[in-house]
């Protein structure tokens, strides 16, 4: 539905716009990686890039291309900023988020630079919402240093392979151990908890794992804590790619189908907990 | 709490297979014992796996038996320094419950589903073979610990009813699920259930709800007294679903009040049991209840609503001959029941704290009966057993060996 509520003098004033017929394409996956309050915000020519990190060891990346959006303009090459991602998920589903189908909240979002707010208008039913977030100071997103050259072990597992495994987890061990290996066990989650250990083993020939593609055997230990979070964006997927480089970095990239069957894609690195002999 | 494994108990372990359907009966079954106690017996026989749990106040006590029939393959194996007695493990529910939580899940994916007990000596391994080719490995750590096992002669029950499970869900759906107790009455002409009210509790607030069964209902029924028991619906509910599930017939043994109520069902592959004690009937409490100075005899197990644990863990407890318990424990009528000083009172490892149902807070214990009671007791302590009328007084002794066991 069009949101015509500004006049084309106004447009020239943002560095970016960016408008969906449906806000829950943005809304749905920035849950995916809503696990700390604030977000950085990056905006290319290429689309819109929601970065949110925790302890300084992990880093969940969401991926919205231009062409989801129904209007991306943008006027600088990298537009950033900073906002209360909370606050910011509030606002759009501030119509109350309703699934009946044909119902959809309209989202126009625009920003005029360093120092200004961002400024959301939201419609829906011919009712229109204009919220304004502060922003800040974007942060330097880090850099993992991840790059496809050093990547020893990958694999590409359905989703509903795994769902289930993380949704079983442990919680009382504090780490969540991925084992790789062109030999047994293949891929291997494990955990340590209280009462035992418990092994979740995906041989490379079974029918959840699309592509196999170890050519080392690497046992890494993440901080359970830091890679719970990475759940709500596993029940959103239907595929993940999970990868180890040399340094037993690890990266999770998770395939999205949006509403409109438009594929996104949700990233999260993690560093190691602790170093562990491969073997 | 510290191992119990003694320097002459030698251990056998155990290995047993699952197929698919047989796993959601086992997850079943612990669902139901779940609903009973914190606390898990995984306790490997000849005569098949018993998985055992008894509530905190030792008030209900459920035991499955599946048969080595029910499994694919079952074997008990001495290890390498010759022992041949089986491990007995003490799990928690906690870490055993999330394994079998979601049965639909199970019945979906698992295909198949390995069960043993060592190497290593402290470990039982679970393990599911899931569709895709999935493993799910999981090694739990256990205690070594005597189980407990209430001894319950349901051949000397005077009242024996047999009903197909679905009858008794169907009666016990109409109770509200806070029904904390309900009463069976039984007569040579009808069965009645009903909810049990507390004697001050406001009447006008109260949905009273009573249904009866004509013998007719019955697949067998037998009623030689007359009896109202009253006891805890809520720790009866996940077996009668698991019966109804097997669509298994379950019997009802039970006498008077204060005694304790006993279901069960059987298949050529299982065994289940459940026994509940049962409220005394306070307004006929008789003089002839035991008193301090009967220390020297066995007390009528009529009035021992409340029953003692026997010793069970070696090193833990030790029967004594003093009672332990010395607080009040306050009944569901507001008036606390007096310690019972008869000498039938072991230490009860939870009975001290709060209990938390009505029932366990009127009648404490089951009597339990170590399955391997190596160390001498003191008879008096140990065998009152859930009997049932004076003249088995006397044959105490040879009944206690002849009852059947769980």
């Amino acid at each position: 539905m069009p949101l015509l509520t500004q006049s084309q003098a106004d447009d020239e004033e943002y560095v970016l716009v960016a408008s969906l017929d449906n806000a829950r394409n943005l809304s749905n996956i920035l849950k995916a990686i809503t696990f700390k309050d604030h977000a950085i915000f990056s905006a290319t020519p290429n689309g819109l890039k929601v970065t949110v990190e925790d302890s300084k060891c992990m880093q969940a990346n969401a991926f919205i291309q231009a062409e989801i959006f129904q209007e991306f303009t943008i006027k600088e090459d990298l537009v950033g900023f900073q906002v209360n991602l909370t606050v910011l998920l509030d606002c759009l589903n501030i119509f109350g988020g309703s699934t009946v189908p044909g119902v959809s909240t309209a989202l126009r979002m625009c920003y005029k630079g360093y120092g200004y707010p961002l400024t959301l208008f939201l419609e829906e039913g011919g009712v229109v919402t204009v919220c304004k977030i502060n922003t800040q100071e974007p942060e330097e997103p880090i850099d993992f240093e991840f790059c496809s050259s050093n990547v020893t072990n990958k694999v590409i597992l359905l989703s509903e392979s795994l769902k289930e495994a993380f949704s079983e987890l442990d919680m009382t061990s504090e780490v969540l151990q991925i084992t790789m290996s062109p030999n047994q066990p293949y891929f291997r989650l494990s955990t340590f908890g209280n009462s035992g250990n418990a092994h979740y083993d995906y041989p490379k020939d079974s029918d959840m794992m699309e592509l196999f593609k170890c050519t080392k055997t690497q046992t890494n230990r993440y901080k359970m804590s830091l890679l719970k979070p990475s759940t709500k964006a596993l029940a959103l997927s239907c595929k993940v790619s999970v990868r180890t480089d040399s340094r037993g970095f690890l990266s999770l990239q998770y395939l999205v189908r949006n509403d409109d069957g438009q594929i996104c894609f949700v990233e999260y690195y993690c560093c190691p907990d602790e170093e562990v002999e491969e073997e | 709490m510290r191992r119990l494994l003694s320097k002459t108990k030698l251990s056998a372990n155990m290995n047993c297979r699952l197929d698919g359907n047989c796993v959601k009966a086992f997850g079943k079954a612990i669902h139901a014992l779940s609903r009973i106690g914190d606390e898990l017996w995984l306790d490997p026989t000849v005569k098949g796996l018993a998985l055992r749990s008894v509530n905190s106040a030792h008030s209900a006590y459920a035991c499955f038996l599946f048969s080595p029939l029910f499994f694919q393959k079952y074997s008990l194996q001495s290890t390498s320094e010759g022992g041949n007695e089986p491990i007995k493990c003490k799990l928690t529910m906690k870490c055993v419950l999330p394994l079998f939580r979601c049965l639909t899940s199970i019945e979906r994916n698992v295909e198949q589903c390995h069960i043993s007990t060592g190497p290593p000596k402290d470990q039982v391994m679970i393990q599911f073979f899931c569709r895709h080719g999935i493993t799910k490995t999981h090694n739990l750590r256990f205690q070594e610990s005597e189980a407990l096992q209430a001894v319950f002669a349901s051949h000397l029950c005077p009242n024996t009813l047999t009903a197909p499970a679905r009858l008794l869900s169907d009666m016990v759906m109409h109770f509200p699920a806070s029904q904390e107790e309900i009463t069976l009455s039984v007569t040579p002409l009808r069965v009645t259930l009903k909810n049990f009210y507390e004697a001050g509790s406001d009447h006008m607030k109260m949905v009273y709800t009573e249904m009866s069964l004509h013998p007719d209902e019955f697949d067998c029924f037998q009623v030689a007294v007359e009896s109202d028991v009253t006891f805890c619906l809520k720790e009866l509910r996940g077996f009668l679903s698991f019966a109804e599930s097997h669509c298994l017939p379950v019997s009802v043994h039970c006498s008077a009040a204060g005694k304790p109520v006993c279901f069960s069902v059987e298949d050529l592959a299982l065994e289940a049991t459940v026994v509940l004690a049962t409220l005394t009937d306070s307004e006929s409490r008789e003089p002839s209840q035991p008193t301090a100075s009967q220390t020297h005899t066995t007390p009528r197990c009529a009035e021992a609503s409340h029953l003692a644990v026997g010793s069970c863990e070696a090193n833990i407890r030790e029967p004594r001959g003093t009672p332990a318990v010395t607080e009040l424990v306050a009944s569901s009528q507001g008036s606390p029941i007096p310690p019972r000083t008869d000498g039938l009172w072991l230490p009860v490892e939870d009975c001290t704290n709060a209990p938390t149902t009505p029932a366990s807070s009127m009648v404490c214990s089951l009597l339990f009966r170590a399955l391997f009671s190596e160390q001498d007791s003191d008879p008096a302590n140990l065998t009152v057993l859930a009997c049932y009328s004076d003249e088995e007084e006397e044959n105490m002794e040879e009944e206690f060996a002849r009852s059947p066991s769980l």
